[in-house]
């Protein structure tokens, strides 16, 4: 329980510390929201309608610190405000209407390539220099660092274009309306597959090599030897001898791209046209959209640290030794 | 070790199904609103689809006073009193049918059509054009000229102005009207997302609403039905051009109104039976800017020469692949040809490419080129200069690239400096950017434009923010031939005003005319038949300019 209290109390730092660089980094960018919106209408509108806009979004030229002040009680209260490049709808509508996409696509990929992974790199490290392992390593890896807009703009080619055996983009067919049926739910895993998949393809080497590489060191601990010498079989001791005790590195990295996967995958997003909260983020970026950035980090940040601060409860249940220190 | 292994992954196969179930409630959640099943416009016939590149996901608001509205607003759902079209000059009446000025220009009346009704059935009057321009003004501004709007009866508005001002009538008559009995009954028409617009337009209906697309239906109650022949208007959503072009190379989309490079290759050519673009030069005028407030660009002669050192053909040619041509001394875009003066654009020096008498110009001006070729400022110190453009436009780019070698070529060094537009805007508006390519004010007259490059009135200090006139460069000739130009609505006049004006620019040189701007527009015509071209140019092929409206109802389904 102390162990708990102490994490907790870490985690409400961190927060902190990060809600107040969420406030900060985006104000150290030049220009306001409204010139960065004339520019981008290149001539569509004209500069007496910038002060009219700037009173429309009601935005602050108030000291910083009250600024400051006014955003942590707003944090608290989860009040984030109307968005600017969304005006007028709120962050909270705009957040909520693609995080749902955005945790089906990147949870799918994330839990498909950790399983695969992880089940890989076991398999690889106990039949070492093995088939699987000198031939997959190397080839994941080669995948893994091409760049994934070409990966990803190749893949919609060959299967969706050439093929013709997926949809090109969205997360649904155009003109149907997310409903518990059959047929959408049928619709949307289709739009999924190629999406995930090349996330999959990309992301699936590093967990294999990581598992790989603790599962050998833990191959040559003394209790594996004295499973092998107690007669136990091959599958068991592969399994809850040697992979729960290399599987616990593998459990934080998983929390932390858990936690990640609500701030989107942003080129996945791109290529495919798929809903999500990467591209939201990034055209709050560029129309210095303060609240809706505000509120896509502060999710992402929560996301991070609540994750995080599950993990370490899974790991007390997992590894006696924690409970032990 | 089978059962083990059977057991985790019946596990995981249930852990993995909640997630996914677990996400899926979420979407659901989060985008619900529509609630209509699904629907959708398929059922009567193909809606033109069109994919709107630069909107990653659409929000449900169709309040036409939001900066962020949903597409086709202001194109489908609300019309404007009358339309004008750059691409002929014309300009076709719409929800007014006729309108005239005061002899002194300060009032300007309209008569509205008769028989127009709102998609909820309510007859047009002109009470909704007062609010309308009541909205307007409180929530975005502009119209500091209009002093009242009266409804002088049900189909009748005047205009009352606080003093002649000339561009007003294509500004109030290109406004979109909103109807008075829905906004009068609104709280905050700033917040309002108007989710069921009710409109004059011919797709008023929202017939289904994702983020990633929607389809607009026909009004029950439009006022020419003979022209809704498209059975309805689909809007797809990118997050950027590649996967918007992709739909368009594929045949999936009808109207593609993006950037495609390479289009011939990329677009036509997977169906050229089909496939078609059409790039009219209507577009606003792209300048070189040289920030007149740092030596020597407050020197005419070196403008001029710098000018005629660019090597326009190339630019053209090469980073903008040969989609508009080169520009002239006039600085007008091709959307203000009737307003050339042909024998001045015809007898250009200072935009044609001359390096010789660039370098004679720069020698006379007192730049001296050195023994290593370069040339110096009078006080010694070398000559060189910076071209600002945003990373993200590889056209521009290009532009910078090729001037930057063709100034070479005088003795002066420049180098491109590209970070991201909005530093590159920052410094445009406070005055801190040495040179850049920059944009110029569109409108149907050109007024805004020679207002935006040249009067006195749009001059900040450097330092001190502004919106146009980056180059802060006011001369006040101009600035007497502007007011005079506002102060007349008698168009021989105003043509005879422009003359001048173009002739002031020539000998003033406030910026370096480029190139003018190309609307981009694709089309394919395997669906729906009746495309804006070269030949028929009745509007131009952009899908957010006023004149789409008359695409939309011109547009009829290939038979059979």
């Amino acid at each position: 329980m102390r162990f708990v209290l102490r994490r907790l109390g870490f985690y409400l730092l961190a927060f902190w510390v990060s809600v107040t660089l969420n406030f900060l980094l985006p104000r150290f960018m030049p220009g306001d929201p409204v010139s960065r919106m004339f520019a981008r209408s290149q001539s569509r509108m004209t500069p007496e309608q910038i002060t009219q806009l700037q009173k429309l979004f009601g935005l602050d030229d108030r000291p910083v610190w009250q600024q400051y002040v006014d955003y942590l009680g707003n944090v608290v209260t989860g009040e984030m405000g109307v968005s600017i490049s969304r005006f007028p709808t709120p962050v909270v509508e705009v957040i909520a209407g693609q995080i749902g996409w955005t945790i089906l696509l990147g949870g799918t990929a994330l839990v498909i390539a950790v399983l695969l992974g992880n089940l890989l790199g076991i398999l690889a490290a106990w039949r070492r220099g093995g088939a699987l392992d000198s031939f997959l390593p190397p080839v994941l890896v080669f995948v893994g660092s091409f760049p994934y807009f070409w990966l990803a703009m190749g893949a919609l080619y060959l299967f969706g274009v050439s093929l013709g055996w997926f949809p090109l983009r969205h997360a649904f067919s155009a003109g149907s309306s997310p409903a518990w049926s059959g047929d959408f739910v049928a619709d949307a895993a289709l739009h999924l597959v190629l999406p995930a998949v090349t996330i999959v393809v990309v992301s699936v080497g590093g967990w294999m090599l990581a598992m790989r590489n603790t599962m050998i060191a833990t191959n040559a601990e003394d209790y594996i030897v004295m499973a092998e010498a107690k007669g136990l079989r091959p599958g068991r001791i592969m399994f809850r001898y040697a992979a729960r005790n290399a599987m616990l590195p593998a459990v934080t990295s998983f929390g932390m791209s858990l936690g990640f996967v609500v701030g989107g995958a942003l080129l996945t997003e791109v290529v495919f046209a798929y809903p999500g909260v990467g591209y939201q983020l990034l055209a709050a970026v560029q129309g210095l959209d303060y609240p809706l950035m505000q509120g896509i980090f502060l999710t992402i940040t929560a996301a991070v640290l609540l994750v995080n601060f599950l993990v370490d409860i899974v790991y007390v249940r997992l590894d006696p030794r924690v409970r032990a220190s | 070790m089978m059962m083990t292994r059977t057991r985790r992954g019946r596990h995981v196969g249930r852990a993995l199904a909640v997630a996914v179930a677990g996400a899926l409630a979420l979407t659901a959640c989060g985008s619900g609103g529509s609630g209509d099943g699904s629907g959708g416009a398929d059922a009567a016939g193909a809606p033109l689809t069109i994919p709107r590149e630069d909107m990653g996901t659409f929000v449900r608001n169709f309040n036409p006073f939001s900066p962020n509205v949903a597409p086709m607003t202001q194109q489908a759902v609300y019309e404007p009193m009358f339309v004008y079209n750059p691409a002929d000059g014309s300009t076709t009446p719409w929800l007014a049918t006729e309108w005239s000025a005061s002899d002194d220009g300060t009032a300007l009346t309209f008569s509205l059509r008769e028989g127009v009704r709102w998609s909820d059935g309510e007859p047009l009057v002109a009470q909704d054009v007062v609010t309308t321009f009541e909205l307007q003004k409180e929530l975005l501004g502009g119209y500091e000229y209009l002093e009242t709007v009266e409804a002088v009866d049900e189909g009748t508005v005047t205009f009352h102005l606080n003093r002649t001002y000339a561009p007003a009538l294509y500004e109030i008559g290109q406004q979109i009207i909103i109807p008075d009995h829905v906004w009068s009954q609104v709280d905050d028409p700033s917040k309002e997302t108007n989710e069921n617009p009710v409109g004059t337009g011919p797709y008023t209906e929202v017939l289904s609403f994702e983020s990633q697309s929607f389809d607009l239906g026909p009004n029950p109650n439009y006022w020419q039905p003979e022209k809704q022949k498209i059975p309805a208007i689909r809007m797809l959503a990118f997050a950027g051009n590649d996967g918007a072009n992709l739909a368009a190379a594929n045949g999936e989309v009808d109207w593609a109104p993006q950037f495609m490079p390479n289009i011939e290759q990329a677009f036509v050519a997977k169906d050229p039976e089909h496939n078609h673009y059409w790039f009219p030069p209507t577009g606003a005028m792209i300048n070189w800017h040289l920030n007149t407030t740092k030596p020597p660009f407050d020197d005419v002669d070196v403008r001029k020469a710098l000018s005629m050192a660019i090597d326009r053909e190339q630019i053209v040619d090469v980073a903008m692949q040969g989609y508009t041509h080169p520009a002239d001394c006039t600085g007008l875009s091709g959307a203000y040809d009737a307003w050339r003066d042909e024998d001045l654009a015809g007898s250009c020096t200072w935009t044609e490419r001359d390096v010789d008498a660039a370098n004679a110009l720069l020698d006379e001006a007192g730049y001296p080129r050195g023994a290593d070729g370069t040339r110096t400022h009078p006080d010694g110190s070398p000559l060189t200069l910076t071209i600002s453009v945003g990373s993200t436009s590889s056209d521009w780019l290009s532009v910078a690239e090729i001037i930057s070698q063709n100034l070479a070529e005088v003795g002066v060094a420049a180098s491109v400096d590209a970070p991201d537009w909005s530093a590159v805007v920052a410094s445009y508006e406070d005055g801190s950017f040495d040179t850049g390519i920059v944009w110029s004010n569109n409108a149907p007259t050109p007024y805004q434009f020679f207002r935006g490059v040249m009067s006195t009135a749009t001059v900040k200090p450097v330092g001190e923010k502004t919106f146009e006139n980056y180059h802060r460069f006011g001369d006040e000739d101009a600035d007497a031939l502007l007011d005079e130009f506002a102060g007349t609505n008698d168009e021989d006049a105003q043509h005879a005003i422009v003359r001048e004006l173009q002739a002031e620019f020539d000998a003033e040189a406030p910026v370096i005319p480029l190139f003018p701007g190309p609307e981009w527009g694709a089309y394919t015509d395997v669906r729906f038949t009746g495309w804006p071209s070269e030949e028929n140019p009745y509007a131009t092929l952009n899908t957010r300019a006023p004149t789409t409206v008359l695409v939309l109802t011109t547009l009829e389904p290939v038979k059979g």
